[in-house]
């Protein structure tokens, strides 16, 4: 049975460390059928029997400071290849337009949306702060000169490498913390250290050096939390816990990917979980709920609670109004100190003459004399009535006069039009009344057409030109206010709600906007607002009327509030970026670099930036997957044809170690096909980390019958353990230098597209376009011609 | 006797007196549960045998030991000889099932002439069964096999393909046999019960869960309405149910012990019983055929191959497990489920093509979806031979390769805008607008003193010529002024230049390049610089047909390319055609078609398409279909989402006409019971695991395990009937439920039989008949809506059980005596025209691959005037009247009786436009002269009239929707990525997209 090895290690110290039973488990055929013979195979299963097939252990483990000499040594490289010419170029590069004018905002102060959550952001911004950037710099295209502006970008870009040359380090703690040999360990952080996408993406100001780091530190933080796990509720068991939970908070911090590492993280718990509960690792029920709710504690609570505060911290620095505030809810842009909103809304009171602007379309209701024409083009007909077209700009056409529907005091607080009140709409142009009526629209037969009827017909039709102001999360007598009142206008008869969209009538409507009535009245996108009161009703000052002109305060908002609404709007918008962008690509090209990303190009030098990873290096790494996939589909053939090709704590190694990194590859990796927003290389990077470490693993497989073993910390009590060393040895160390020298070659044959400097001719690009797909600049005429 | 029934003594059988009350006139002496056949056969040892499979099987014989001395039942026969486990089936049971198949029949074929007039989608499906008559190519999304069996119909019934189902709520003419047709799906709907029946049975159910589900599938309104029409649903379901059956009796087969039939002479023994028996191998092979027919229906049938691969790899994947049988056997075993589950399906779906192929001779309005290539195999599209030589003086077509292929077209009208020269477009037809000819290009030195126009020059890679069109003798131009839609930077106008006496300018010549990947992906015409189709000289110089050409502007370097881009009205809605810096390369590739030379000899080297086989053909159209199924993504008036559906939270709405309505619906009690039971299985079988994890034996429980597998293969069948939607970007409807709400019917019933599998007989049959009651209640409560009949607007109303079902009630009278005033109107008038939008499902309708197609040519312009339709297209299911306009209503009814239009509303608009029809009528048929008198289309006119202030607003308008121009400049330095943020001007245009989206 493929569960055997999980069962055996019931009181012994298991081999594995992290994940552990994660693949087996779900595969067995047991949940698919009731076994017959399963409890048989229960039954011969002694946990002591594994004992006998143990080789004995070969030689000492490796002394501790070899590891931490190949460990600086790989950093330093790291280090060094990442702050290579750092300065260069001394021009914005790709989404350094984003990223550095979202710290420039962080050091003015001024709000702006984004899609991504703050932390690296911030992290960015504060490194701008340190070294002294004033904010005053635009970003505003790629290639524009920093030196010329005095920007201190070097300093900016100095924090991603750094984070970028951390991950390294990292990247061999994990190697080694899962027991593998100095070699295996230099082999995996060198397939970092020497990537060249990984350095030309953690040298710019971008937010996935952050990220990359934080997902890494998470898995370490994670292994070592497996490691301890003999000595349940100690203090380094909680301690790293806590870790993992902060380190995951903070890769979801960096950028949404991190919700993939949670994911990872989160699986791995539940089979762990899964394990506890099983009856025969004889924990009562109470120890598994403490279990339970420890990891909830340590890996959603805690995790919630600091990726909020960045939030928290992000909404503190941003306190001015700035670029972001029209994506915000009226409530969120008044708490904005200088918001358009705070200084210009208000109440609107009957027979005040306003302007109705659509939230997203940001066109004026408009009507002018012209008709509908008695027939379309479709043969419909209408009703040839006045047009009501949405119109962007500034016309006397936009002006409509708010008509009560009931009887109003002369003066006071009870001429101010209110929540839900009723109310006609006059156009003030040619006197007559907004209607819509159940004839088609134009070019919608399920939509009813908008028009107006004249002032002296209108009693006849009195009905049919009443409109309720229905403000959106309002109250009760809640007064409708311009700017800051989003409404829908909904029909009183029919109850639909006046709406545009962006298609424009054909020339009979001098190809304005299309407004109709959207039978969905409680249609998101029918969204009004009163741009402006044109002219108050009784002829005075706006401020005089609402008791003088106030000091108008900063409004406050709920933190949490606050936080809702950034996160439902990042997620809407995630998900609506789907234009096409030049370099975007599809996720089954990324393991094969089958495109790459232009990142920046100089023309006078030839030089150009173009994010592609080490070709050897990547697809050593498809390579290594797919043998790893290999391993597992035979083993589990295998096995369940009786035979067991692979040592038992061998065999427990993959599953659980490497089956562990796989997982987090393929949670990576595969959800990016479910997107249909636009996609790119750099996506990928997370998930080729974890591929790496699946590379790492898998050449030790090959190279060596045997493990380091046991390698996680044994709890009070626990007897000693057969143990195991890895043999990999000299050959394997001639493998990987034998390795390193194409993989070497193709780094620095591909380093100045990493750089960007020297630049090359024609020749030169050509010879680097090593897969056709590629798009390099500059290219010789004779591939293109 | 009783106590024998069954060989599973835990259990006991159908209470007989169940069946009295249901079925009269069964003589009562005779046993209900003969003996199944295959406990007799279980007296042969079985050769390999685990000590529990032995111990099963002496429990077994023990059992069946008296059952021996019953009576040789001819019944018991009939269930035997099928063996897959329906030995267990008595000649009573029979009896109960023609009884419910007769139920069903009344049920499913009440009134199906009703309505007389297209219902829905029938305006595809009849559509294409027109087609396959008349043998016209068409291209829709879905298989062949549903739309034969239509076809079939309609042919027995003498259809001639005339009708063209053109909307919902036509009438039909006598001359279509709709009756016919529409018998097919319900036939099939009518079959689909006793398999409801069958399968339970063989699942091991007892025989009143078997009568619960079948009578489940029969009064379920959704498959009542699906079944009644000319649509695909039913056949899909029907073939479903029959895979699932086969399946199911298959497994039983394989479950029996292998035993051979005793050796005569020494002779191998046959194997009588068992894995690879006659019968396993009958049951394996039906699967597989079914499996086919399912899939040829509609792709959904994909999923129940994927629910019987599963099925299989888990049968596997246990076999795999048992040491007791060698390698080799395994494989047998495996190799016997791939060719049948596999390689049978395939070629049946293959050979339903190649039946398509072989009707669809000709060619039709589906042409323009396939390759030129392909449409050359289609009679009245073929080609003569053309010479293969390309030289200076030659008469040319030239086609766009990527865009479906449409000819370089000129006509002599102007572009409005930019240069106000000759207009240049793409279009799809063969027209003599689309020749050019080839001179050379403009020689300033005169240096050249033979006229290359008397020498043959062949061109090659690199000549310099200019196009010359024939009919209008102006030159293919192209300068720096921006094209009429894509005005970006990178593009150029291209026009026709030049007069009589005018040599012309540098700004005709073009150069011509062969490209070097060839064809790339389209239709398998790969180049690699030798051009297509092997023809080795069409890399080294121009062939016609196989060289694969790019255009370069010689002065400006750029490509003259064309995409997906329509002129607006005043060049016909022709496709743009730019001269673009930095082209797409797929679009800016072209082929020249037809070749004519007077220099050539007549005997020089001639060229044609090369045809595609019929893997060619099948590869392609399968390709086309998923490209268009996959465009489908514009939204409907009654689509709906998977998570939507298994709570049934809307319906469709099919057809309404004379305050008659149909909609679909399914039946709310067995819908949401069947849901209810799946969702607890889940958390049943999840509680179950859990509780397995500390200990508690639960599994060890036989009873247990068995429903574990039962139910558990029917949720399986559920989950992947259904699940797989949310990932469908596409268009969905609530027919797409059926398959889904197959299994989770299978999966009640299964449900039923557990909790009542303590009951005794009689108990269990009283549980049933109150759910079926129940069931037959709630099917009646909504039966109007399933049969278009007559109800009132009380009954309606209380009908609406959710808020989200949107059938109309307004549309019903008060009071069903006002139907006997309107049954007199003559029937099939259309008395209500409304906009019920067909299911775009089928083809004909997806605008992404659909290329320009009969645009209206100004030259060979024949176009009717379109009937006036009075009433504006509004939409009358979700208005709801006011309360005033229903006593006007009435007072119109009482008026004019029913036969006026009935929207008083509307009346007095009508009227008026009753005035204004003449005058409309008058003004279209001269626009109609117009046209017929070749009159360019009057556009300026209208903008001159309005004045400055509007030609602002004009103009403004125009600015706004360059900005949205999408084309971004490929290879153009450093592209910012969106990653990072969005600015608020792109998440604007991103709104503005989906604000389109909503539903129109």
């Amino acid at each position: 049975m493929s569960t055997g090895a999980r069962r055996r290690g019931i009181r012994l110290p298991q081999p594995d460390s992290p994940g552990n039973g994660s693949g087996p488990d779900g595969l067995s055929p047991r949940s698919l059928t009731p076994d017959p013979t399963h409890d048989s195979t229960v039954g011969d299963e002694d946990p002591r029997s594994v004992s006998r097939s143990f080789p004995a252990a070969s030689g000492p483990p490796e002394p501790e400071y070899i590891h931490n000499i190949a460990c600086v040594a790989i950093t330093a490289i790291a280090f060094a290849l990442r702050f290579y010419k750092i300065n260069h170029p001394d021009q914005v590069v790709f989404d350094e337009v984003h990223f550095g004018k979202f710290a420039a905002y962080y050091i003015l102060r001024e709000y702006y949306f984004d899609v991504h959550p703050p932390f690296a952001k911030l992290l960015l911004g504060l490194a701008g702060w340190f070294v002294g950037f004033d904010g005053r710099f635009e970003f505003e295209a790629i290639g524009d000169s920093y030196s010329q502006h005095h920007v201190p970008y070097v300093g900016m870009r100095a924090m991603p490498a750094v984070f970028g040359s951390l991950t390294v380090p990292v990247v061999y703690q994990i190697m080694k913390e899962c027991g593998f040999p100095v070699v295996i360990c230099t082999f995996t952080a060198a397939l970092i250290a020497l990537d060249n996408g990984h350095i030309v993406q953690t040298r710019l100001i971008l937010l996935d050096a952050a990220l990359i780091f934080f997902i890494a530190l998470s898995l370490y933080a994670y292994i070592r939390f497996r490691k301890v796990r003999y000595s349940e509720f100690s203090r380094a068991w909680w301690g790293w816990m806590v870790a993992t939970g902060v380190f995951l908070a903070c890769s979801l911090g960096c950028k949404m990917v991190g919700l993939f590492t949670f994911f990872t993280i989160g699986t791995a718990v539940l089979v762990d979980l899964w394990d506890i509960l099983d009856i025969r690792k004889k924990y009562p029920m109470d120890v598994v709920l403490k279990h339970f709710f420890a990891r909830a504690l340590g890996l959603i609570v805690v995790p919630f609670i600091v990726y909020s505060s960045f939030f928290w911290v992000h909404f503190k620095v941003l306190s001015h109004s700035g670029t972001g505030d029209s994506f915000m809810s009226p409530e969120f842009q008044e708490s904005l100190s200088g918001n358009e909103l705070l200084m210009k809304s208000h109440e609107i009171r009957y027979y005040d003459t306003v302007t109705l602007k659509h939230k997203d379309t940001k066109v004026f209701l408009h009507s002018h004399k012209e008709r509908y024409p008695l027939k379309y083009k479709d043969g419909r007909i209408s009703s040839q009535g006045q047009q009501v077209t949405g119109y962007p700009h500034e016309d006397l056409n936009n002006q409509w006069q708010v008509i009560p529907s009931k009887a109003i005091p002369e003066t006071g607080r009870g001429r101010v039009v209110r929540h839900n009140d009723a109310v006609q709409l006059l156009h003030i142009s040619t006197q007559s009344y907004l209607l819509t009526h159940d004839v088609a629209s134009p070019t919608m037969p399920t939509n009813q057409e908008v028009t107006t009827i004249a002032k002296e017909d209108a009693r006849s039709r009195y009905n049919e030109t009443l409109f309720t102001i229905d403000i959106i999360n309002g109250h009760p007598g809640q007064p409708w206010k311009s700017k800051a009142s989003h409404f829908r206008l909904v029909h009183v008869p029919t109850k639909v709600s006046i709406w545009t969209h962006p298609k424009a009538l054909p020339e009979w409507a001098f190809k304005q906007q299309e407004v109709n009535g959207n039978k969905n009245s409680e249609e998101r996108t029918a969204t009004w607002f009163v741009d402006d009161i044109v002219i108050p009703a009784e002829d005075e000052d706006l401020f005089s009327r609402e008791g003088g002109p106030k000091e108008k305060v900063v409004k406050k908002m709920n933190f949490f509030r606050k936080y809702a609404e950034l996160q439902l709007l990042a997620l809407q918008h995630n998900a609506g970026l789907t234009a096409s962008h030049p370099y975007a690509s599809g996720p089954i090209n990324w393991p094969f670099l089958l495109s790459g990303i232009s990142f920046w190009t100089n023309n006078e030098k030839l030089q150009q930036i173009y994010m592609v990873g080490n070709v050897f290096g990547w697809w050593t790494c498809v390579v290594a997957l797919s043998v790893f996939t290999g391993i597992i589909g035979a083993d589990l053939l295998a096995r369940r044809r009786g035979i067991q090709p692979i040592p038992e704590f061998v065999r427990n190694r993959l599953w659980n170690s490497t089956g562990f990194f796989f997982i987090a590859w393929a949670f990576h990796y595969f959800p990016f096909f479910l997107m249909n927003r636009q996609l790119f290389l750099h996506h990928y990077l997370p998930a080729h980390l974890c591929s790496v470490l699946v590379t790492g693993a898998v050449f030790n497989f090959i190279a060596g019958e045997s493990i380091n073993y046991p390698i996680s910390v044994p709890g009070p009590g626990m007897r000693r353990m057969p143990t195991a060393r890895s043999d990999v040895g000299m050959k394997a160390v001639i493998a990987a230098v034998l390795y390193a020298i194409p993989y070497l070659a193709m780094f620095f044959f591909l380093a100045p597209l990493t750089y960007g400097t020297p630049g090359l001719n024609g020749d030169q690009v050509n010879r680097r376009l090593l897969l056709p797909s590629w798009t390099l600049h500059f290219a010789g005429k004779a591939t293109t011609s | 006797m009783q106590a024998s029934d069954s060989f599973r003594s835990r259990r006991p059988p159908s209470p007989s007196g169940a069946r009295q009350t249901l079925t009269t006139g069964l003589p009562a002496a005779v046993p209900r549960f003969p003996q199944p056949r295959y406990v007799e056969e279980g007296t042969y040892p079985p050769q390999q045998m685990s000590a529990d499979e032995k111990l099963a099987a002496v429990r077994q014989d023990h059992n069946a030991m008296p059952a021996t001395f019953g009576r040789p039942s001819g019944a018991a026969g009939l269930g035997g000889r099928l063996g897959g486990g329906l030995g267990r089936i008595s000649s009573g049971e029979w009896k109960i099932l023609i009884a419910v198949l007769l139920v069903a029949c009344s049920i499913r074929l009440f009134r199906i002439s009703k309505p007389n007039s297209v219902v829905f989608d029938e305006v595809h499906f009849g559509k294409f069964a027109g087609k396959y008559i008349r043998t016209r190519y068409y291209v829709d999304v879905h298989p062949p096999l549903a739309k034969l069996l239509l076809t079939l119909a309609a042919w027995i019934g003498g259809f001639t393909g005339e009708f063209d189902f053109k909307e919902i709520g036509m009438a039909y003419p006598d001359s279509v046999p709709y009756v016919l047709m529409r018998m097919v799906p319900a036939v099939l709907g009518v079959l689909l019960v006793p398999i409801t029946y069958l399968t339970l049975r063989a699942l091991d159910c007892s025989a009143s869960t078997s009568l619960l589900g079948s009578i489940l599938i029969i009064f379920e309104n959704g498959l009542v309405t699906q079944s009644r029409h000319i649509l695909l649903d039913s056949p899909l379901l029907f073939f479903t149910g029959l895979s699932v059956m086969f399946w199911v009796m298959f497994c039983n087969e394989d479950k029996r012990p292998q035993h051979k039939a005793p050796t005569v002479h020494g002779a191998k023994g046959v194997v009588i019983s068992g894995p690879f028996s006659r019968i396993w191998w009958t049951y394996l092979l039906l699967t597989g055929l079914s499996l086919g027919a399912v899939v040829s229906c509609k792709w959904v049938g994909l999923f129940t191959i994927a629910t019987i691969g599963a099925s299989t790899i888990k049968q596997l994947w246990a076999l795999l497990g048992d040491l007791h049988i060698p390698a080799s056997l395994w494989m047998r075993h495996f190799i016997a489920r791939a060719i049948c589950l596999i390689a049978v399906p395939l070629l049946f779906y293959m050979a339903m093509f190649e039946i398509h192929f072989s009707i669809l001779r000709n060619s039709g309005d589906g042409d323009a979806f396939m390759s030129s290539e392909f449409q050359h195999t289609l009679q009245g599209k073929e080609m003569h031979d053309t010479y293969a030589d390309v030289a200076i003086g030659s008469t040319v077509t030239i086609r766009h390769v990527n865009t479906q292929g449409g000819y370089l077209h000129s006509h002599p009208h102007n572009y409005p805008g930019g240069s106000k020269q000759q207009q240049i477009t793409l279009y799809p037809h063969i027209d003599s607008n689309n020749d050019w000819l080839i001179v050379p290009a403009l020689d300033p030195s005169h240096s050249n003193t033979t006229d290359p126009m008397k020498t043959l020059t062949y061109l090659k890679p690199g000549s310099v010529v200019r196009f010359r069109h024939i009919k209008t003798g102006k030159h293919l131009h192209s300068h720096d002024v921006r094209p009429p839609v894509s005005e970006v930077d990178f593009q150029q106008e291209v026009s026709g230049y030049g007069f009589e006496g005018f040599e012309g300018d540098a700004n005709d010549n073009f150069i011509i390049e062969l490209d070097e990947e060839g064809g790339g992906d389209d239709g398998g015409r790969k180049g690699n610089g030798r051009g297509w189709g092997g023809d080795r000289e069409s890399g080294r110089r121009v062939r016609t047909l196989r060289s694969i050409l790019k255009f370069r502007h010689q002065l400006t370097g750029c490509y003259l390319f064309s995409h997906k881009v329509k002129l607006p009205d005043w060049a016909y809605e022709q496709q743009e055609v730019t001269c673009n810096k930095n082209a797409v390369r797929m679009n800016s590739l072209w082929y020249i078609e037809t070749n004519e030379n007077p220099l050539l000899p007549v005997d020089a080297e001639k060229v044609n398409y090369k045809l595609p086989g019929f893997f060619g053909k099948f590869l392609e159209l399968q390709k086309v279909m998923w490209q268009t199924n996959a465009g489908l993504t514009s939204r409907h008036a009654y689509d709906s989402r998977p998570h939507h559906w298994p709570f049934l939270r809307r319906g469709i709405n099919f057809w309404v006409q004379n305050h008659r309505h149909i909609y679909l619906i399914g039946n709310p009690f067995t819908w949401w019971l069947s849901s209810i039971s799946v969702l607890l299985y889940i958390g049943v079988r999840g509680l179950l695991v859990l509780r397995e994890k500390r200990g508690y034996k639960d599994f060890h429980h036989s009873a247990v395990v068995k429903y574990d597998q039962l139910i558990g293969f029917t949720v399986l069948g559920w989950a992947l009937h259904y699940l797989p939607f949310f990932l469908m970007g596409r268009q969905l409807f609530l027919h797409h439920y059926f398959p889904a709400l197959y299994f989770s019917i299978l999966t009640f019933a299964s449900v039923f039989d557990l909790v009542t599998s303590t009951m005794s007989p009689r108990r269990r049959i009283q549980v049933a008949a109150v759910i079926m009651a129940l069931s037959i209640w709630t099917f009646a409560h909504f039966s109007p809506l399933a049969y278009g009949n007559p109800w009132t607007k009380k009954h309606c109303m209380s009908a609406k059980w959710l808020k989200t079902w949107d059938f109309s009630c307004y549309d019903y009278h008060d009071d069903y005596s006002q139907y006997r005033i309107t049954t007199s109107a003559p029937a099939g008038e259309v008395v209500h025209t409304h906009a019920i939008p067909a299911s775009p499902s089928a083809a004909g309708v997806n605008p992404a691959v659909k290329p320009v197609e009969n645009l209206p040519e100004p030259e060979v312009l024949t176009k009717a005037i379109q009937k006036e339709k009075l009433e504006p297209g509004r939409d009358v299911f979700e208005a709801q009247p006011i309360d005033d306009l229903n006593e006007r209503l009435k007072a119109n009814l009482a008026m004019t009786g029913a036969n006026a239009p009935v929207d008083p509303k509307e009346k007095e608009k009508l009227k008026e436009l009753e005035k204004s029809k003449a005058e409309a009528s008058k003004n279209a048929q001269k626009e109609a002269e117009e046209l017929e008198g070749k009159v360019g289309p009057l556009l300026p006119s209208e903008l001159a009239k309005v004045g400055e202030r509007v030609e602002k607003k004009v103009s403004s308008a125009d600015t706004k929707v360059e900005e949205h121009v999408e084309e971004k400049p490929l290879g153009k330095i450093g592209e910012k990525s969106e990653a990072g943020s969005v600015d608020p001007t792109t998440v604007q245009s991103v709104e503005k997209k989906e604000a389109t989206d909503k539903p129109e």
